[in-house]
């Protein structure tokens, strides 16, 4: 008890005693009975002053009904709270018709549940049960020993606790005892902690005792006021227990809404105040949808292995078309044929050079031809494969070919001599071949499944060789802004995007695409690639990088999308499908104002055509 | 005794504007507590400016009407002086377990300065009438202090999550308590509960601010992690 936290302060008994005496009704009453007398003077031998005016005043108020009727309401509703599992129909009724105070309380509840085993020792007759607990037989008076017990340590334990859960019991000493002798040091012994106490729970006590006033007040009228004594013994037991008695403790009972989604903690805490949606500028760009323009390409062979479009750094779309390579200037619109081959073979493959004055054209005969656009006419050709030469790359004046052999010839455009090595790697079909835009790496993929890195110094062997992909690779892609960045695509039984560190030969990503991955395009402006997909999808899907968070698909073709090349200014993808149609797609538009930080090789010139030659053909 | 009435006149204006004053802490208090703690996601609050501080409240409409119902009352209770104590709990969905509660304690100055002119007011009472020193109000703030008071107290509750337990996220719910005179007028909507405290739970106290009527002492509680 001396650890009481939460104890009565003196004034509030002044309180208390103030009312009663306001009432006129001083505790001096003589006392009809002996033995509470002698309880009186039992306690006043303990330190509360205040603990003998107390009996004397129960003993008197005997027979004043409505009073002990409040009382009991008061008892019975702290009872109650402590003692929940008890229930009493029969005594509350009584109750409640006696005392409109208790009706005043609002807490019916709580003396239907209490009064009954509390006041079990007393005579069926309400009015004597009433006066039971006062009387303090034995066995009520354990029972608020008992109440007494179950507070005391509670309001140790915390001010403020539940009654309704405060089973422990830490008073051993006066639990057993039963006499009400015991049961009133033990009271005494209470009051006296509060009146020892800090004052931290003054302001409860307080509200308490004022509220008990203010009812005396309008009570007086109507009937006696029920003992302060009683009353200073409740807030006390109140006190004890951290509710004020005339306090009750209400929920609101709607259920609050459920959340609307679920939450992740972990974006909240580390929310910016405006909204988080404006942190995705570069996810929530506006990418279009809806193809630009879109052209007839009839006669285009449905060959995963074949390259059959390219677009030149001036501008120039060039087709391959069953035996026809055709142009398309993307500045006028003007469409020109550019060359029919022999009725014997067709055309495999189509590459611009880096100036976009000519065009290589591989043939299925294995023949490269290279033309001079301007002017329509057949600068060479050159000879060397054996079988259809499905890719090409240019690096200036090195055109690198890829034949179904297999092999891949470098060849020198300018000198007689046009093969200048020989890559040996692919077993199978070569289908993808790329030249970094530095010229000093060449990565190529084949139906081997195979991807092979090349240094440029030296094409003895491939400098990296990767096994991961489980399909034919044709969908290579230097990355513009990270010269060591390569990114590669399997087919149809692959479906992965696959990126490589080409300087330590590292994967450092992977994506799985879902399709078979038909070609791929780096962003020049956004740090974005494209993927074209052939079945299932036959899309174009946007992936961010290095968070592979696809930011959009766009349902491209009816079929497989073959094909794809982007426009010399980088912001425009075309795409050929086995649907026949070509179709130009604004994806990367740039932002307004922001100029493109990389340049795509063969440099990025919008529509200008005046670019200066960069290599010679003899 | 027409200069008490005076005064107590006074008093009840003032009284009028500090629990105005409170009942709008408690609106930024939950909505702040349900931000901070998770029960709904952030997308559904925005910022306004309160306090000098960006204070988040709820846009969801649900949640809204249902902040507004129970101010609603707290407002009619507040200005009749019936509450003590507000509470917040947060609620385990799952387990029905209270997780977290936030407290705050009201003290109105007024009660006591009140009780004791009653009991001067009898006879023979003033022996007993205690002066009540340590219950005064304080000396007059200016509105800057209190919200200053306020504005720290919010910036405490934001600072909490870091020492909190990490909720269940999105799987807490919350209720709202009040500690009501017993004589007070109960809604339908409100009915009787346990105090719902937190078993083993972890006190820390945070600040206070008053005013010239009211004083708010910040509790949160929270289960100990295993």
């Amino acid at each position: 008890m001396a650890t009481a936290s939460v104890s009565t302060p003196l004034k509030n008994h002044h309180g208390i005693f103030s009312t009663r005496t306001a009432g006129g009704r001083m505790p001096l009453t003589p006392s009809p009975r002996t033995r509470t007398t002698s309880l009186a003077t039992n306690t006043s031998n303990h330190s509360s002053p205040f603990t003998p005016p107390r009996q004397r005043i129960e003993d008197t108020r005997i027979v004043s009904q409505s009073a002990y009727g409040n009382v009991s309401s008061y008892f019975s509703r702290s009872v109650s709270r402590t003692l929940a599992h008890r229930d009493s129909p029969k005594s509350n009724i009584a109750k409640a018709k006696a005392s409109p105070k208790h009706l005043d309380l609002g807490v019916s509840d709580w003396t239907l549940t209490g009064t009954g085993t509390a006041f079990g020792q007393t005579p069926s007759k309400s009015a004597s049960r009433k006066k039971g607990p006062l009387r303090t037989k034995s066995g009520k008076t354990t029972i608020r020993l008992d109440a007494g017990d179950r507070f005391i340590p509670n309001r140790t334990a915390s001010e403020g606790i539940a009654v309704a859960g405060s089973g422990k019991i830490d008073g051993e000493n006066q639990r057993p005892k039963t006499s009400n002798g015991e049961g009133l040091t033990a009271l005494a012994n209470a009051v006296s902690a509060f009146d020892l106490g800090g004052h931290a729970a003054e302001d409860d006590a307080t509200i308490a005792l004022e509220g008990l006033n203010l009812d005396d007040d309008n009570d007086t009228t109507s009937y006696t006021k029920p003992p302060p004594d009683t009353l200073a013994y409740e807030s006390s037991l109140a006190t004890a227990c951290g509710v004020s008695l005339n306090t009750r403790i209400l929920a609101f009972k709607p259920a609050p809404p459920e959340s609307s989604k679920p939450i992740d903690l972990r974006s909240q805490y580390n929310r910016p105040l405006k909204p988080a949606n404006a942190a995705s500028a570069q996810f929530r760009r506006r990418v279009l949808t809806a193809p630009e323009r879109v052209l007839d390409a009839p006669g285009l062979v449905d060959d995963y292995y074949l390259n059959l479009l390219d677009w030149s750094s001036g501008n120039q779309v060039a087709i391959g078309l069953e035996r026809s390579v055709y142009v398309w200037s993307a500045e006028s619109g003007t469409v020109s044929c550019l060359l029919e081959t022999a009725a014997d073979t067709y055309v495999s493959s189509v590459k611009w050079s880096g100036d976009g004055a000519y065009v290589g054209v591989g043939l299925g005969s294995g023949e490269i031809q290279i033309w001079d656009v301007e002017d329509g006419t057949k600068l060479r050709s050159m000879h060397g494969h054996d079988t259809r030469v499905g890719v090409m790359g240019w690096n200036k004046h090195i055109l690198s070919s890829g034949a179904r052999s297999g092999l891949v010839y470098n060849h020198d455009v300018r000198v007689a001599q046009h093969k200048v090595a020989e890559l040996v790697s692919h077993t199978s079909e070569v289908c993808g071949l790329e030249w970094r835009s530095d010229g000093a790496q060449l990565a190529t993929g084949g139906n081997d499944n195979l991807v092979s890195i090349w240094d440029a110094r030296s094409l003895g062997a491939p400098k990296f060789q990767k096994t991961n992909h489980k399909a034919a690779v044709k969908a290579l892609s230097w990355c513009p802004w990270q010269p060591n960045l390569l990114a590669t695509g399997g087919g149809s039984y692959d479906r992965h995007i696959h990126f490589w560190n080409t300087t330590t030969g590292a994967r450092t990503n992977s994506i799985d695409t879902g399709s078979q991955v038909t070609s791929l395009r780096w962003s020049n402006h956004y740090r974005e690639i494209v993927s074209s997909s052939g079945f299932p999808d036959n899309s174009l899907s946007i992936w961010s990088y290095p968070t592979l968070v696809r930011n959009v698909e766009i349902p491209a073709h009816e079929t497989r999308v073959l094909h794809s090349c982007l426009s010399p200014d980088g912001q425009m993808l075309a795409t050929a499908a086995a649907d026949e149609s070509l179709k130009f797609w604004k994806i990367f538009e740039k932002k307004p104002g922001s100029a493109s930080a990389i340049s795509r090789e063969g440099g990025v010139t919008g529509n200008g055509g005046d670019m200066a030659k960069q290599i010679t053909i003899r | 005794m027409s200069a008490e009435k005076d005064k107590s006149k006074v008093h009840k204006l003032s009284l009028k504007g500090s629990s105005k004053l409170i009942a709008e802490f408690f609106e930024y208090s939950i909505n702040t507590i349900l931000f901070q703690r998770g029960v709904y996601p952030a997308e559904d609050f925005t910022a306004v400016k309160k306090y000098g501080l960006n204070m988040l409240v709820t846009s969801d409409d649900q949640v809204k009407a249902y902040i507004k119902k129970i101010m609603s009352q707290l407002n009619k209770w507040m200005t009749g002086g019936k509450i003590s104590k507000l509470v917040v709990v947060i609620t385990s969905k799952e387990t029905g377990e209270n997780v977290e509660r936030w407290q705050f304690d009201v003290q109105l100055f007024n009660k006591l300065s009140k009780k004791s002119s009653k009991d001067t007011s009898k006879p023979s009472g003033k022996e007993n009438a205690v002066p009540t020193e340590g219950s005064e109000p304080p000396p007059e703030k200016t509105e800057k202090e209190i919200q200053l008071e306020i504005q720290s107290i919010f910036r405490q509750i934001t600072a909490s999550v870091t020492f909190l337990p990490q909720l269940d996220a999105g799987n807490c719910t919350f209720n709202v308590l009040v500690y009501a005179d017993a004589d007070s007028e109960v809604p339908m909507e409100w009915g009787d509960s346990d105090a719902k405290e937190i078993e083993n739970g972890e006190k820390v106290q945070l600040r206070s601010f008053s005013t010239s009527n009211h004083r708010v002492d910040t509790l949160v509680s929270y289960r100990l992690a295993d």
